[in-house]
């Protein structure tokens, strides 16, 4: 059977979207060229939701408002043609038996999603993130799926070693070939991994009622597309099915739902024309009337508006406990403008060389779910790294210099005397200051006369810390030898200035 | 002679024999340090291992030999946080010219791997060179080691080192906070598993285990240019001071002994080699170390 072009296109589309997010990792070069953010700058829902929320512009949204002008023209051909999870949908429908469509999602719950989303974004909660398609499919392949491909691709590596020791060097090229270009370098666990999976696993259940059940009745990213659709010149003709056939309902996976096409939720895939026992079928530009009124009832509008409201107001609460060690990526100075920006789509996570960077499940509030955190026990910052900002697609975290990057301020260190061997146990360490990567040293240490544990005076090396170069990167803490709890730990500050460029003006690397 | 005498002199020959044999073997040749100098560093780096014998007295043809250099650091090489890349290659050609069926080099690194491989300009340095291995450290590689030492009973060993043939040390000369000096017996780290912060607590003790315990055949320490503050991880190039020498011994007591003096320090300064030297790993009086200006 030939593919129609859409599907080849979705195809094209979709090995590029696993193409760019294994690409989207350090493979020995500083730069990223192609990451997967490219799918988000694309994203008209990011780019709505960021201009309500941000209320101000920015450049990386250029190709995201080009999408607005492609679909003002064409039509909602993004989801036929383009979208990854779409086209994921479309592989696996076919071996999913449907029962029939729920009711309750039909009508206009789509906007019940999107309204609020919106809204909320305007009531500088973007959460659109959460829901959008792209997003949700990264995040379950960030968290969870590829994790697993790179745990159980290096057990079985791992356990050739404990079978065959040393003579597994004999097929370590053949390995080696697929560590480096397929996966992730690391072995990680995330929080939410499993929630991640579920979302997408959920979106796949779904198409146990109809074909296209997410896309057709949830998804905000192509109700806002199908909106925007609705403008386009491009009709498919006849509007409607023919009364001698109607064998565009079989082929249509989304808009023949009653007897007239529902134009904004046609995806443009086109098999409709390609099926047609007659030739009858055409897509052609001419003005005609849409379906329905332009915008979506009142009682709807103001009910999506108060709805977001209602939802930014109370999401904003954050356990202040957690605050002491909200550590973001470098380059956040603020967070309330971090959270309007950031659409939590797992990347920064994702290319994170240390990994030190993982979803806030309740840290930073309801608000704040799925945004980057620094956690240092788990990995540090690397100094001369600047992946993080040139993945994300906002530019929540900035993309900087690396010159810049390493002056960014992500927390404070502080010592915890009752942990720090040299304070608690009257022994040498100071792994922290060896390993601080500030040229002149955040963390430096002085010969203090102790008595020791066994009560005879002996000399030790006392760590103490030079706040005002200390970037918090975290690699004191990550590298504390002290089990468990670190000596040192990085708390999160208000006043992230940039730390001053060193008075001896020395280039350093 | 009569026989009386011819008995008692075979006699006080046969009783001496095992004493002289001793003593002629204690009294073995001096620790010898060579010294070579020149802004070729491949080249200097050749006259130092000239200067000890050749590279051919440690390799033989069929060995498997580990070459390991600091690149525990994300820097560039002149910042003298690593070992400079001219250098580590010029010793692996030298271990591959002398008959080496594979040359293998690696270090457990501080920094992401990855970048400390590429940025210290050594991956690329190997990079196309036949039968030599430029691999990050594989964590299951690590075995658990029996070493009966003052501080360490057991650790954790990278198996490459220990299984190869000949294994050549090749360290930076570079300051380190805690140890003041980080030389060869330190540079013995990066074959170390575990919770390498552990050992600080006690590091003069745990490197003098470690490295009774590990047999290196050559040290070759480059200070083509030597971090004098900041380290061992530097990274201001004022803190670098450009002296283009390789020294190269048997003895890594003695090279350290020796790279010392290149910071105005004493051995006797640096706790790392005075534990060695009391545990007889080899030569810390510089006036009883041989040194060769190659």
């Amino acid at each position: 059977m030939k593919l129609a072009p859409s599907r080849i296109c979705q195809l094209f589309f979709l090995a590029l979207f696993l193409l760019l997010f294994v690409q989207t990792e350090y493979r020995g070069r500083d730069e990223i060229n192609a990451a997967v953010n490219a799918f988000f700058r694309v994203d008209p829902l990011v780019l709505f939701s960021y201009l309500l929320a941000v209320k101000s512009w920015s450049w990386l949204l250029l190709p995201a408002l080009l999408m607005v002008v492609a679909t003002l023209l064409l039509g909602r051909f993004f989801c036929g043609w383009i979208c990854p999870l779409g086209t994921l949908l479309d592989l696996v429908t076919s071996k999913i038996r449907k029962s029939a469509p729920i009711k309750a999602l039909k009508g206009n719950t789509k906007y019940w999603l999107l309204l609020p989303l919106l809204s909320a974004s305007l009531f500088n909660l973007n959460l659109s993130g959460l829901l959008d398609p792209i997003a949700i499919l990264l995040r379950a392949l960030t968290f969870l799926f590829y994790p697993i491909l790179g745990m159980a691709a290096r057990g079985g590596w791992v356990s050739l070693y404990s079978a065959i020791g040393e003579r597994r060097d004999t097929v370590a090229p053949a390995y080696n070939l697929i560590r480096d270009n397929l996966l992730p370098f690391r072995d990680t666990i995330y929080p939410l991994a499993f929630f991640s999976a579920a979302v997408l696993i959920c979106i796949i259940a779904l198409e146990r009622f109809e074909t296209r059940n997410w896309c057709r009745n949830l998804c905000p990213l192509g109700t806002l597309l199908g909106w925007l659709g609705r403008f386009s010149p491009f009709n498919r003709l006849p509007t409607s099915l023919c009364g001698d056939c109607g064998k565009c309902r079989e082929l249509c996976p989304t808009g023949f739902d009653r007897d007239v096409l529902i134009k904004e939720e046609c995806i443009l895939c086109m098999e409709c024309q390609r099926g047609c026992p007659h030739g009858r079928i055409s897509f052609l530009p001419g003005l005609m009337k849409g379906n329905g009124p332009l915008l979506p009832e009142r009682r709807l509008l103001l009910g999506g508006m108060a709805g977001g409201m209602l939802l930014a107001l109370p999401a904003r609460f954050r356990p202040p406990e957690k605050q002491s060690r909200l550590l973001r990526p470098p380059g956040v100075q603020d967070e309330d403008d971090f959270l309007k920006k950031c659409v939590r789509c797992g990347e920064c996570m994702k290319v994170c060389l240390k990994n030190a960077l993982y979803p806030a499940a309740y840290q930073a509030g309801l608000e704040g779910i799925y945004t980057p955190l620094v956690i240092p026990r788990l990995g540090y910052c690397e100094y001369n790294c600047t992946l993080c900002g040139q993945v994300c697609p906002t530019g929540a975290i900035p993309s900087l210099p690396v010159e810049a990057k390493r002056r960014e301020v992500i927390g404070k260190a502080v010592f915890d005397k009752n942990h720090c061997l040299p304070f608690a146990r009257k022994i040498d360490c100071i792994v922290c200051e060896e390993h601080c990567p500030i040229p002149e040293k955040a963390i430096r240490s002085r010969d203090v006369q102790v008595s020791g544990l066994d009560g005879l005076v002996k000399t030790v090396k006392e760590p103490y810390l030079v706040e005002e170069i200390c970037n918090g990167c975290g690699i004191c803490e990550n590298v504390c030898p002290v089990e468990t709890k670190a000596g040192i730990e990085v708390f999160a500050v208000k006043n992230r200035t940039p730390i001053p460029v060193q008075s001896d003006g020395h280039e350093s690397n | 002679m009569d026989r009386r005498t011819f008995i008692k002199a075979t006699g006080s020959a046969v009783l001496l024999a095992p004493v002289l044999i001793r003593e002629t073997l204690a009294a073995r040749e001096p620790s010898l340090v060579a010294v070579a100098e020149g802004t070729d560093y491949a080249a200097t780096t050749r006259k130092a291992i000239n200067a000890v014998g050749g590279m051919k007295r440690f390799v033989k043809s069929g060995d498997v030999v580990v070459v390991k250099p600091n690149m525990g650091w994300d820097r560039a090489s002149e910042f003298a946080a690593n070992t400079h890349p001219l250098v580590v290659r010029a010793v692996v050609e030298e271990c591959l010219a002398a008959g080496a069926k594979k040359v293998k080099v690696f270090d457990y690194t501080c920094n992401d791997s990855r970048r400390c491989y590429v940025n210290s300009g050594i991956e690329g340095a190997l990079k196309g060179m036949k039968n030599v291995e430029c691999k990050q450290i594989e964590p299951e590689r690590f075995k658990k080691t029996t070493l009966n030492g003052q501080f360490l009973k057991e650790w954790e060993l990278y198996d490459e080192a220990l299984s190869a043939n000949v294994y050549i040390n090749v360290p930076i000369a570079k300051h380190h906070g805690l140890s003041k000096l980080t030389l060869g017996l330190k540079n013995v780290m990066g074959i170390m598993g575990g919770n390498r912060g552990y050992v600080h607590r006690s590091l003069d003790i745990a490197l003098a285990d470690i490295n009774a315990h590990v047999k290196t055949h050559l040290t070759i320490i480059d200070a083509t240019r030597i971090l004098t503050a900041h380290g061992p991880q530097g990274g201001n190039i004022a803190d670098v001071k450009v002296l283009n020498k390789v020294i190269a011994s048997t003895d890594t007591v003695a090279a350290d002994a020796f790279a010392t003096t290149l910071f105005g320090m004493k051995p006797s300064d640096i706790p790392v080699t005075v534990a060695a030297y009391k545990r007889g790993l080899g030569e810390m009086n510089l006036d009883k170390i041989r040194i060769v200006r190659a």
